[in-house]
């Protein structure tokens, strides 16, 4: 029966001290935040849950490097985040892959190509959602990540950068180049359609 | 005026960087608001898929994925004395045990080392010491056994006659052995102590060589002439007296000997 009463610390504690099942109750407690972020960084619901069985595992292993004082829910959270970005930055891009781009000087823009699905149908379906993605396939996956991290999971750029291993100016930096290259191909396919 | 960058207006719209500079120079330059406006837009715009939602047992059931590759962390050993400041302070005492061992064999070793040399030494001073007096005993004693003989010799050869060679003979036969005895004596003889049992010693040394080793034996002159040489000297009359004051000597050496062995 798993022990879901235990406080993070005492969880911790019990697991250092020989009772592995004490970790059940830090991997029900913030296993859905770890999909979540996996999720944002990832783009996909398999890669997220690999991530989440790829993190809690590392985290476990590495319970006795962690502080007491620090907080597990944003340790684990880093762990997560980096293996995200270490699952989307070793992968490489398929060229058969839905979404390919090239960079067109004549129109001073970004092409996106799609064989299954154009802009003009994504437009029409009115999955704008949709668009964002292909736009967001544009980006390296540390500026994917920054993006992410601080357009929906609202991190500060400290935040970041500790979580993604980076320095802040370097998050900073991430962020800016993420929204400029989002709008300029935004725009462009908005322009197309 | 300077506007405000796209990297300002960006961490203006996530609630970072100056706030209030920025927002001052936006409410006072419309094409800084416009292009701001476009930004918030944009960004507005940007509502990405939620994930998917996951069952009720989402955690329950990645543990029991996990669980079984998962091994349990060894239970910690008891800490010797408790750990932390107790671990700390017992390092710490160790050091001191460890130092103060160091230091206390370092005195034990040289106090033992001290004494080995001061016996070493003092077992040195009584060879040195304690031999002399012994050496000069058997000196003095070999000493008076050679005057003695010596005086013999002496009182023969005033007496010898050369024309009678049962005489001649064992005179130089007694000489030759005296001969040895007297260099071992004028080797031990101090000269600066009793330049008189030196000179004594010359002299008897080159009598008992003419009489020893004479070339073709002790003819009349060669004996007339060791005759005068010896009364002329007077050599008869110093080793009586250098033989009579022999007793002293044996007494001043014993008073050493006892000196030397308190």
């Amino acid at each position: 029966m798993l022990r879901m009463d235990m406080d993070d610390h005492a969880a911790i504690q019990a697991v250092l001290a020989g009772d592995k099942e004490a970790y059940a109750a830090l991997v029900v407690r913030h296993s859905r935040r770890l999909y979540r972020v996996a999720f944002r960084i990832t783009g996909n619901q398999a890669d997220a849950e690999d991530v989440v069985q790829e993190a809690l595992p590392r985290g476990y292993r590495k319970l006795e490097s962690f502080e007491s004082r620090s907080d597990f829910g944003t340790w684990i959270y880093r762990i997560a985040v980096r293996c995200a970005l270490d699952r989307i930055g070793g992968s490489k891009v398929d060229e058969s892959s839905r979404v390919a781009e090239t960079t067109n000087r004549e129109q001073n823009g970004v092409q996106v190509a799609d064989r299954e699905a154009g802009p003009e149908r994504l437009l029409l379906s009115g999955e704008i959602r949709a668009m964002q993605q292909i736009a967001m396939h544009g980006l390296s996956p540390t500026e994917r990540t920054a993006f992410m991290l601080r357009h929906l999971e609202d991190l500060t750029t400290e935040e970041i950068a500790a979580a993604m291993g980076i320095e802040p100016s370097a998050a900073k930096q991430s962020v800016f180049r993420a929204v400029q290259k989002l709008r300029l191909r935004l725009a462009t396919l908005r322009v197309k359609i | 005026m300077k506007h405000l960058s796209e990297e300002e207006m960006i961490a203006q719209v996530y609630g970072e960087g100056d706030k209030t500079t920025a927002k001052r120079h936006l409410e006072g330059c419309a094409e800084c608001s416009k292009a701001y406006a476009g930004l918030q837009s944009d960004l507005a715009e940007m509502k990405f898929a939620d994930p998917p939602e996951l069952d009720a047992f989402y955690g329950e059931r990645v543990w029991a994925s996990l669980s079984g590759s998962l091994h349990a962390y060894r239970a910690p050993k008891r800490k010797w004395l408790g750990g932390g400041v107790w671990r700390g302070l017992s390092y710490a005492a160790a050091c001191v045990l460890l130092l103060a061992s160091a230091f206390l064999g370092g005195r034990l070793w040289e106090q033992k080392r001290a004494q080995k040399a001061a016996e070493i030494s003092s077992r040195q001073k009584q060879q040195q010491v304690v031999p002399v007096p012994h050496r000069e005993r058997v000196v003095v004693v070999v000493l008076g056994d050679h005057l003695d003989r010596s005086e013999r010799l002496l009182m023969e050869l005033t007496h010898a006659d050369a024309g009678s060679p049962e005489m001649i003979s064992p005179l130089r036969d007694e000489a030759r052995s005296l001969l040895a005895a007297n260099h071992i004596c004028r080797q031990h003889a101090r000269p600066h102590d009793d330049p008189e049992l030196a000179t004594a010693l010359d002299r008897l040394d080159h009598l008992l060589d003419e009489l020893a080793n004479q070339p073709g034996g002790l003819d009349m002159p060669t004996l007339t002439r060791l005759q005068n040489e010896t009364n002329a000297y007077g050599l008869l009359f110093e080793v009586r007296v250098l033989r009579s004051r022999l007793p002293e000597r044996q007494a001043a050496a014993a008073g050493r000997t006892k000196g030397g062995t308190i």
